[in-house]
């Protein structure tokens, strides 16, 4: 389905000291450095999976998502999707996937938004009756009924996004690639954007790749995650296990009857909060089990419940190691 | 090729819907599309106060005039400046991700824009022709098929020309700039500046084999009737051989230009 292997792009970029001299000299004598934005990458998704992207501002992330949808040509290595090279950008690939940007509006901006659906019926040279299909459960799911006769330019962003997703979904795309699509939607906007992915990856099998910066999101839809950093990829497995690799701590989180003095902690772990009678111990992950059933048995324990440390925690961890 | 042609008159329609959705820039588009009347002003001056031209009378001035405001209605450059937004916006992409090139995308845009802005001025060119004294075109249908040819022509080569200039932007951000240079030589051996006939001999033999002369003057002249037979086939062979030219250049370019394409703006 998706297969790269040995990656890499690079890009030659302009460099100037700041200011007049350095701008009046650069007129006269330019000065290149080459950008190594993917470097060495390789993996493959088969169908139907949920992938997650992860990775720092500059990683390398939508290089990669770029290079996948044709609209980069490598450098170097090799990129198959469905089959096809993408950046051949043959029009039988282009109508399979999708690539919907957070920030980046692919619908006509100018016009209602049931007009620029139908722009996008004729570029993708949908049949009435599947168009009307697709269109139907789109507008049914997403709820864009009362969006339809609007401009899109007038929508809310939360607006925008939907009607965005209903667009690059028309065509029932069996790839999509999604760069940001919950980027500064507010938490109802994003629950309904990974619901609405969720289900699409159950009724149609299409292989997503997702990028975020919203662990909910990756955790939401994704088991396999990507980590990706200074373009080169640091990791390639099952979100648990990216957890288990990179956290050897866990955290309990003990409710007493009644505060109690820091010494009690002595022994059970280090202090990773307290907040009146709830405090969270970071305990070795090893551990955890008889750390949680020593606290049962010597204090006043009213509740307590144990998990992994944030995976913003985690991915953060992954980044510094690298 | 079916597929791309199913898609244009949905694509037109709404290029024509995105033409039409502002009232002010509707307004502004059709006023401007009279601007080669302005010249024609100046020229009816030069007329009433030094004599005709090399014999160009005020009816001559006002055919080729009238003429030429359609012909400048059917330019195609607007393609250079919307391609170069794309580039900065990074819109380019959105239309890279579609499977339909580029270059209709553009081409039907700059379609619907121009049936919005024909669609106000034929009429009025109409009225004008069979009202204004001196402003007359021979009615042989012969003539007037093959202006409409030369139209066509005029048209696509304006528009393929355009378009393999805005190319530029894989390399340069100047392209509007190079297009402006490029365009301003130009004007002096299409007929934009005047007509071809008032120019000396050395513009005239220029223009004859340049293909600016194919997106003005020619299908002006044709429709003056002044053009016999053998300039009438000529003229086409320039204007089909530009074409060619073209359409060979712009393959060439993009197929070297997309490598270089880096997606900026998100």
């Amino acid at each position: 389905m998706i297969e790269v292997r040995d990656l890499a792009k690079h890009f030659p970029v302009h460099r100037r000291e700041p200011g007049l001299r350095a701008a009046l000299r650069s007129l006269v004598r330019r000065e290149y450095h080459t950008v190594r934005a993917v470097e060495q990458v390789s993996f493959t998704i088969p169908e139907g999976e949920v992938v997650g992207f992860l990775g720092p501002n500059g990683a390398g992330k939508t290089t990669t998502l770029k290079c996948l949808t044709g609209l980069l040509h490598p450098t170097a290595g090799t990129v198959r999707v469905l089959g096809h090279t993408p950046h051949r950008r043959e029009p039988a690939f282009l109508r399979r996937i999708s690539l919907v940007m957070g920030q980046r509006n692919a619908l006509f901006w100018d016009l209602p938004a049931a007009d620029a659906f139908e722009v996008n019926r004729a570029i993708y040279g949908l049949a009435e009756a599947p168009y009307r299909s697709a269109l139907d459960e789109l507008v049914a799911l997403l709820e864009l009924e009362p969006l339809l006769g609007k401009q899109v330019r007038v929508l809310s962003l939360g607006e925008r996004m939907r009607c965005e997703l209903a667009g690059a979904l028309l065509h029932r795309p069996d790839v999509l690639f999604l760069d940001e699509p919950t980027l500064g939607l507010d938490v109802n906007g994003q629950a309904a954007v990974r619901t609405f992915l969720r289900d699409y990856n159950g009724r149609f099998g299409a292989t997503i790749l997702l990028t975020s910066h919203y662990m909910a999101d990756v955790t939401a839809l994704a088991r396999r995650v990507l980590v990706i950093d200074h373009g080169t990829l640091r990791f390639d497995g099952d979100l648990a296990a990216l957890v288990e690799a990179h956290s050897p701590h866990r955290l309990i989180r003990v409710t007493l009857r009644e505060p109690a003095p820091a010494h009690t902690w002595t022994g059970f772990g280090e202090l990773a909060a307290v907040d009146g009678a709830v405090v969270t111990l970071l305990v070795p992950r090893a551990e955890t089990a008889a750390i949680a059933a020593r606290l049962l048995t010597t204090l006043p324990v009213e509740d307590v419940a144990i998990e992994d440390p944030p995976v913003e925690d985690i991915i953060r961890a992954v980044f510094a190691d690298a | 090729m079916r597929d791309l042609l199913a898609a244009y008159p949905p694509l037109v329609r709404s290029a024509t819907q995105l033409a039409v959705t502002y009232r002010g820039r509707t307004i502004l588009g059709v006023i401007t599309g009279f601007f080669p009347l302005l010249t024609m002003a100046v020229w009816l001056t030069v007329v009433a106060e030094a004599g005709p031209p090399a014999g160009w009378t005020t009816g001559d001035f006002l055919s080729y005039y009238a003429a030429a405001t359609l012909l400048w209605n059917l330019s195609g450059d607007q393609v250079v400046w919307q391609w170069d937004a794309d580039m900065r916006s990074g819109d380019l992409s959105v239309r890279l991700l579609r499977p339909v090139h580029p270059f209709h995308q553009y081409a039907t845009s700059n379609l619907g824009h121009r049936l919005v802005s024909l669609t106000m001025l034929v009429p009025v060119l109409v009225i004008a022709a069979l009202l204004v004294p001196g402003l007359d075109y021979p009615t042989n249908p012969v003539r007037l098929a093959a202006t409409a040819l030369a139209l066509a022509l005029a048209y696509a080569v304006g528009l393929t020309m355009a378009s393999t200039f805005a190319l530029i932007g894989f390399w340069s951000t100047q392209t509007t700039n190079a297009w402006m240079l490029w365009w301003g030589l130009g004007s002096f051996t299409s007929g934009w500046v005047a007509p071809l006939a008032l120019m000396p001999d050395w513009v005239r033999t220029a223009a004859a084999i340049l293909p600016f002369r194919t997106t003005m003057g020619f299908p002006v002249e044709l429709l003056m009737g002044r053009l016999d037979v053998r300039q009438t086939l000529f003229g086409f062979a320039v204007g089909l051989g530009w074409l060619a030219v073209f359409a060979l250049l712009y393959r060439i370019i993009w197929r070297r230009g997309i490598r270089r394409y880096q997606a900026v703006a998100g």
